[in-house]
């Protein structure tokens, strides 16, 4: 059975609008991309849709009250919301280092969050 | 008074600690950063989402991570920094720079060049003249970005969007990842503000709705917001009556344009370009002052960081150059001028002194294949399409200028095909 779906490429500012062809399930042609990235793009969308999640954690002794983290890697759409949910409960005492590991293996997902900024 | 500073720059946001790495490495020998806030990063500390610096490290890093490895080089390349320092007045005549710091005072700085990074502003609500009352809960994006990722404090439960900004994008994700509700965004114009990837990764992933050429046409509620009245709007931008919608919101976030910020330009008696909204620069970035160069989206409002840290360092070498007495005041200043579909541009002299990029936009998008062109012949690119939250460049070679002695005048145009 084929498919024909339209992704917006966001690996990088360019936006490549893609088309992708799908036969049962699977990417057999990708057309609108600019670079490979398009294509690999295309193809995790259909089978493993991911993004980084930035947001912040609550911090206790530190010159903001809030620290910036990300997820070192892109983790699973399906499961943003739960790592949102994980991320707020968290509170970090400062000093913190840029890069620190705050939650591994946050919801089971083999990534992990980090801190993204210095803060004492 | 004398301060032995070689190179003095105003800001230490991403152009800023740039020029400050700049003008290291061209030799100059002291080189300050004065910067308000009491940590340094700019505008990028509040910019948590990854997105940043793709072309310079390969990777898609946080603002504070991109700032990081940047601040990083500078303390590596032995730029002084000063925080919680205002300035607050440059001297017409002097270009004597006064600032202000808690502990050190009032001071009077004598640079031998200055370096103007004060980066932009966001444009407030008063500038849109919407009706009806002024309760609170209305931010323009920026703002709110800070209280939630900086200072901890969520602006409220559910918000409208105005204007579609790459911030104002953002921004929506952001609400909803803390838990509220993005009743949805609206656009006066018919084409988005901000990057594509931005209204794929930031509402289409969340099913946010994106409504082009509709506008805010009133706000209500008496202390705090309680709703907005939306509209379509005609090609004029005049609102059609009966489409007029009502929509309960307690926040309205305005993502509707950045202004480069040129209070300190302007006392200092630099021309101000009066559609960039910023200093008149050559491709040294050299404004009228010669003294003075300026640099990042304090001219001209950019779309990627990068851009911003490469014209950064690209001010910071010329500003250690004109200290070291190794820039001639004959330099050339041919004019560019800018094409039909060509809403602003900058530089908007070339020199010929070194290859130059210029950055322009253009007014409407061409949804076509078009050329971006710089005449007479000295550059000219493909492209798929052109439009106007996606800035543009032509390339120019210093060896095309020196070769044409009788060049009176560049054009810059983005043309269909």
């Amino acid at each position: 059975m084929s498919e024909e779906r339209k992704f917006i490429c966001v690996s990088c500012p360019l936006g490549c609008g893609l088309n992708v062809t799908l036969e049962n399930g699977e990417v057999v042609n990708v057309t609108g991309n600019t670079c490979p990235r398009g294509a690999a793009y295309a193809k995790t969308e259909v089978s493993d849709p991911r993004r980084v999640f930035a947001s912040t954690v609550r911090v206790s002794g530190g010159k903001l009250p809030v620290c910036p983290i990300r997820s070192k890697t892109p983790a699973p759409k399906a499961k943003l919301k739960e790592i949102a949910r994980a991320v707020a409960e968290l509170n970090v005492k400062a000093p913190i280092k840029i890069g620190q590991v705050l939650i591994h293996n946050v919801c089971g997902t083999d990534v992990d969050i980090v801190a993204s900024r210095d803060l004492n | 008074m004398n301060n032995n500073i070689d190179v003095l720059i105003i800001g230490a946001g991403p152009a800023g600690v740039a020029a400050g790495i700049g003008a290291k490495k061209e030799g100059a020998e002291r080189v300050v950063v004065l910067e308000r806030d009491w940590d340094l990063g700019g505008i990028l500390q509040q910019c948590i989402h990854p997105g940043f610096g793709l072309r310079t490290f390969r990777e898609e890093l946080t603002g504070p991570e991109y700032m990081h490895r940047f601040i990083q080089q500078a303390h590596e390349a032995g730029v002084e920094f000063r925080t919680n320092t205002m300035v607050f007045q440059i001297d017409k005549d002097t270009n004597a720079v006064w600032t202000m710091n808690k502990e050190r005072g009032i001071e009077c700085l004598n640079p031998k060049s200055i370096v103007l990074t004060m980066g932009c502003r966001e444009r407030p609500a008063g500038a849109i003249r919407i009706p009806g009352t002024r309760p609170a809960g209305i931010y323009t994006a920026g703002t709110a970005q800070r209280f939630v990722n900086m200072e901890g404090y969520m602006p409220g439960k559910r918000a409208v969007i105005l204007g579609s900004g790459d911030i104002g994008l953002i921004m929506a994700r952001r609400m909803i990842w803390e838990g509220a509700e993005v009743e949805g965004v609206y656009e006066v114009m018919s084409w988005p503000g901000g990057l594509r990837r931005n209204i794929a990764q930031c509402l289409d992933d969340y099913g946010i709705p994106f409504h082009l050429q509709t506008t805010v046409m009133k706000i209500h509620g008496a202390d705090r917001l309680e709703g907005v009245t939306v509209a379509k709007v005609d090609d004029k931008m005049t609102p059609i009556k009966g489409t007029e919608r009502y929509v309960p919101c307690d926040t309205l976030l305005l993502a509707i344009g950045l202004i480069p910020e040129n209070e300190l330009s302007r006392m200092a008696g630099i021309d101000i370009h009066p559609v960039t909204g910023g200093p008149v620069v050559n491709d040294l970035l050299q404004t009228s002052n010669p003294a003075v160069f300026a640099a990042g989206n304090v001219v001209i409002v950019y779309d990627l960081v990068d851009n911003v840290s490469d014209e950064g360092l690209i001010a910071g070498a010329n500003a250690a150059k004109f200290a070291a007495g190794k820039i001639s005041p004959n330099v050339k200043r041919i004019p560019v001028k800018g094409g039909e579909n060509v809403r602003l541009y900058s530089p908007q002299f070339v020199t010929g002194e070194a290859d130059t990029i210029i950055y322009m936009r253009v007014t409407h998008p061409i949804e076509q294949a078009c050329k971006v062109i710089a005449e007479p012949g000295l550059y000219t690119q493909r492209l798929r399409y052109a439009r106007p939250g996606e800035m543009n460049e032509v390339r120019i070679k210093a060896a095309d200028i020196q070769a044409k002695p009788d060049l009176k005048e560049i054009t810059v145009d983005i043309q269909p095909l």
